[in-house]
């Protein structure tokens, strides 16, 4: 069943008596249950024992620190019919990850139905437009009242976005090579960070190629070669040292290939999934206008899309 | 029309071909009967024509509208099992299947990996020596293999190399598959179409040799010429981007010692039996064609002992079945038209219609053929157009109908299965195949040019060529179809 968020501010998901303005406690496990505990019955039938249990195991995968602090503890839940909110301000600050930036002053704990994948997305890319301006979490942190926050959201205008963005799901820090590098650099990353793929950028940012793993092993490895039953003449490598006699002169621009996927940062998330099974790739680009400013890789994906 | 051999049409299309198709062959089946053919004649008219649009039509469907096509003449008693097993060229399919594996092996061995190798390790490699090496490349090894191997090989060889410069390998694809179709008439075994007319013209190899290749010669370097000046702008490209590639010292592809000498006696050795069979034949006393016919099978079943764990492989991978099947339904079909006479009533109306001017009748073929085989694979073409050319019983016109077919097959990106292949490889490679226009317009030129070199070299020719049994053997599909009339209608 779509989720129909037209025109839903943020601000309707909860009310004042959800906000627990300064909090003073510093613990994060016992301001999750107080915050579980403060959406009473907009749990609908949730235990607080195991909505507490849920976030916490959700937190225990991945700190859900946005952004310096920010935290978004969440967790899906069966049972639930709709995206509930509660949130918390912090003077001292409460540890959600031992990252310098782990300490949040601005909590809001999300919970949505578990079989409803977009709601969550929904919500934290509706939070990310304002929430990433540097110094908001300290704004909303220094508001004195609960009713002050609440207002802080609703004047905001916030509303959910009608469908998740390739950019709500991309992950903006990638790895990319320049079309003038030479294969030299590609191998060293491929070998560093286990990658399949690397995007190829020119000089402005703009996304011109995509280097492959399987492309770098074809260059070594092409038809002709691969007809050849007997493997003696290969044995050794020997294509391969050829080739790493000339990695440092090979530019990537020579091998890069210009089949990739790419989607806008504003289409529709499921575009990106649409790309990846219709092209069979496992690797979505995200661009903005001709700018590179994000990748999507499967396991993102299924994890955002599916788990989150 | 590229999207004709692509799968995964929509229903309303499907239906649309079909109604298409059925329209077409009723019109057939109409103008048979206004002509007063006999019912059998109509409906083998009809079946014939519904396989055709199917190869036109219904690319990835063809051999069940040809195997459907079949049963309707088993169904309408214009075909019997007899007749199926003497017409559906058996001989010819086991050739087919014994050069298959034998292909298979071939690669395996790295016989084609070497060749290759040769030219990526030429030192001083030019834009203008690559396109000669491509074209002369594709046109001898359709004549060696077959145009289908010959374009697979010369298609790997042109990507290596277009894709390591960068350069587009449109029109370095277009040079090898025309050469290839020029090839391919050079001797019997270039295409199917050949061998079926060497078959049934009772043509040995050195007939080939002496009559279709010196023209396949001729007609090759004219399509040479047309080439390199149609695509002079990409040879230049190409040149330029070999020098910046000699002056970073960077080979073509990765260049190591492939083991070929095995691979290299086997080509040798087959296309030596091929070459000489009629001699060995005449030699040994058996009937003619016997040993070109069975010297693939038995080279076949060598290898198959020999490399016993891919016997299998080959078999089941390497020999395309799918094809095989088809050209058996093909030459049934063909075969029926003969036996009911409608290739004699044809071949009637062609000699009475050129009575006063023979000399045209070769013009006419070689246009005809051309024509035809631009827009259906040249195959089905020369399977329709061989029982008429059998009817005339003239020697020049067999030749005819091979450069025509094979020289008709460039005009359009449909016109033989080398086109078919080599635009497929483009999209499964670079996602982008060729625009229709883009190869008809090369294409109709070179077609022209060629078409012309092979008439005046035939016409040329004409009063040397001895005069061929148009019957060799008995029971090889040649049925009594006299006057127009058949053993059906008795």
């Amino acid at each position: 069943m779509a989720d129909s968020t037209n025109g839903t501010s943020f601000a309707s998901l909860f009310t004042c008596y959800q906000v627990l303005c300064h909090t003073p406690l510093t613990d994060r496990d016992e301001l999750i249950r107080e915050m579980v505990r403060a959406l009473g019955p907009a749990l609908e039938h949730g235990e607080v024992d195991d909505v507490v249990q849920a976030v916490l195991e959700r937190e225990a995968q991945l700190p859900s620190v946005m952004a310096p602090g920010i935290a978004l503890p969440h967790a899906r839940l069966r049972g639930l019919s709709r995206l509930v909110v509660a949130v918390a301000t912090s003077g001292k600050g409460v540890r959600f990850s031992d990252e310098d930036d782990g300490l949040a002053r601005l909590i809001i704990l999300v919970l949505a139905p578990h079989d409803s994948p977009a709601a969550y997305l929904q919500a934290v890319a509706s939070l990310a437009r304002i929430l990433k301006t540097p110094g908001s979490a300290d704004t909303v942190a220094e508001l004195d009242t609960a009713e002050g926050v609440w207002r802080f959201f609703e004047r905001g205008g916030l509303v959910l976005a009608d469908y998740v963005c390739a950019g709500d799901i991309m992950r903006d820090e990638f790895i990319s090579v320049r079309s003038d590098d030479t294969c030299e650099k590609a191998i060293d990353l491929f070998a560093r960070h286990q990658l399949a793929d690397l995007p190829v950028i020119d000089a402005q940012g703009k996304l011109v190629g995509l280097v492959t793993a399987d492309a770098l092993l074809r260059v070594c490895l092409p038809d002709y070669i691969l007809w050849m039953e007997d493997l003696s003449p290969i044995i050794n490598f020997e294509p391969f040292a050829e080739f790493l006699r000339n990695e440092g002169k090979t530019w990537l621009a020579d091998i890069m290939s210009d089949d990739y996927v790419m989607v806008d940062e504003k289409a529709p998330a499921i575009e990106v999934a649409k790309g990846m099974c219709k092209r069979g790739v496992r690797q979505v680009l995200v661009v903005r206008g001709e700018e590179l400013v994000g990748v999507i890789a499967i396991e993102d994906f299924i994890a955002r899309v599916l788990r989150e | 029309m590229s999207s004709v051999h692509k799968e995964g049409m929509g229903l309303r299309q499907v239906l649309m071909r079909g109604a298409l198709s059925l329209l077409l062959s009723g019109g057939v089946a109409l103008l048979a009967y206004n002509a007063d053919y006999t019912l059998p004649q109509i409906l083998s008219c009809a079946v014939f024509t519904m396989t055709v649009l199917a190869t036109l039509l219904f690319w990835e469907f063809r051999l069940a509208v040809a195997f459907l096509g079949i049963a309707t003449l088993f169904g309408c008693n214009v075909l019997t099992l007899d007749r199926f097993v003497e017409s559906c060229e058996l001989p010819v399919i086991l050739f087919l299947a014994g050069m298959m594996v034998i292909v298979g092996a071939l690669k395996e061995l790295g016989f084609f990996s070497w060749i290759i190798e040769l030219i990526v390790s030429r030192r001083r490699m030019t834009g203008l020596a690559f396109s000669l090496i491509v074209m002369v490349l594709s046109a001898l090894l359709a004549c060696a293999v077959d145009e289908v191997t010959s374009i697979v090989f010369v298609c790997a060889l042109v990507f290596q190399v277009c894709d390591t410069l960068r350069v587009p390998p449109t029109p370095f694809l277009i040079m090898a598959v025309m050469a290839t179709n020029i090839g391919s008439a050079g001797t019997m075994i270039g295409n199917p179409g050949g061998l079926l007319i060497s078959h049934r013209a009772g043509f040995t190899f050195e007939d080939f040799l002496v009559w279709a290749f010196p023209v396949m010669v001729a007609c090759l370097v004219s399509a040479v010429g047309v080439l390199l000046l149609w695509f002079r702008r990409d040879i230049r490209a190409l040149s330029d981007a070999l020098e910046e590639r000699r002056k970073q010292k960077l080979d073509l592809g990765p260049l190591v010692k492939v083991p070929y000498h095995r691979g290299l006696v086997i080509f040798v050795v087959t296309l030596g039996v091929i070459a000489f069979h009629h001699r060995a034949e005449s030699l040994l006393g058996l009937e003619q064609n016997t040993l070109l016919m069975t010297a693939p099978l038995a080279i076949a079943g060598v290898l198959m002992v020999w490399r016993r764990e891919r016997a299998k492989h080959y078999i089941e991978v390497e020999v395309d079945w799918w094809e095989l099947l088809y050209f058996m339904m093909l030459f049934a079909k063909a075969g029926a038209l003969e036996h009911t006479g409608v290739a004699a009533r044809i071949a009637t109306d062609f000699a009475s219609t050129f009575e006063t001017v023979p000399e045209l009748l070769l013009p006419v073929i070689i246009g005809v053929s051309a024509i035809g085989s631009a827009f259906v694979d040249n195959v089905v073409f020369v399977a329709a157009f061989v029982p008429v050319v059998r009817e005339l019983s003239s020697t020049p016109l067999w030749w005819a109908l091979l450069l025509g077919a094979c020289l008709g097959g460039n005009v359009t990106l449909i016109g033989s299965a080398a086109n078919i292949i080599a635009v497929g490889v483009l999209e499964k490679r670079h996602r982008r195949g060729i625009d229709f226009m883009e190869w008809l317009k090369v294409g109709v030129v070179v077609g022209l040019v060629t078409c012309l070199v092979a008439w005046i070299a035939l016409s040329q020719m004409a009063d040397r060529m001895p005069e061929h049994p148009a019957h060799p053997h008995d029971g090889w599909g040649a049925w009594p179809a006299e006057d127009g009339r058949s053993e059906a209608d008795h």
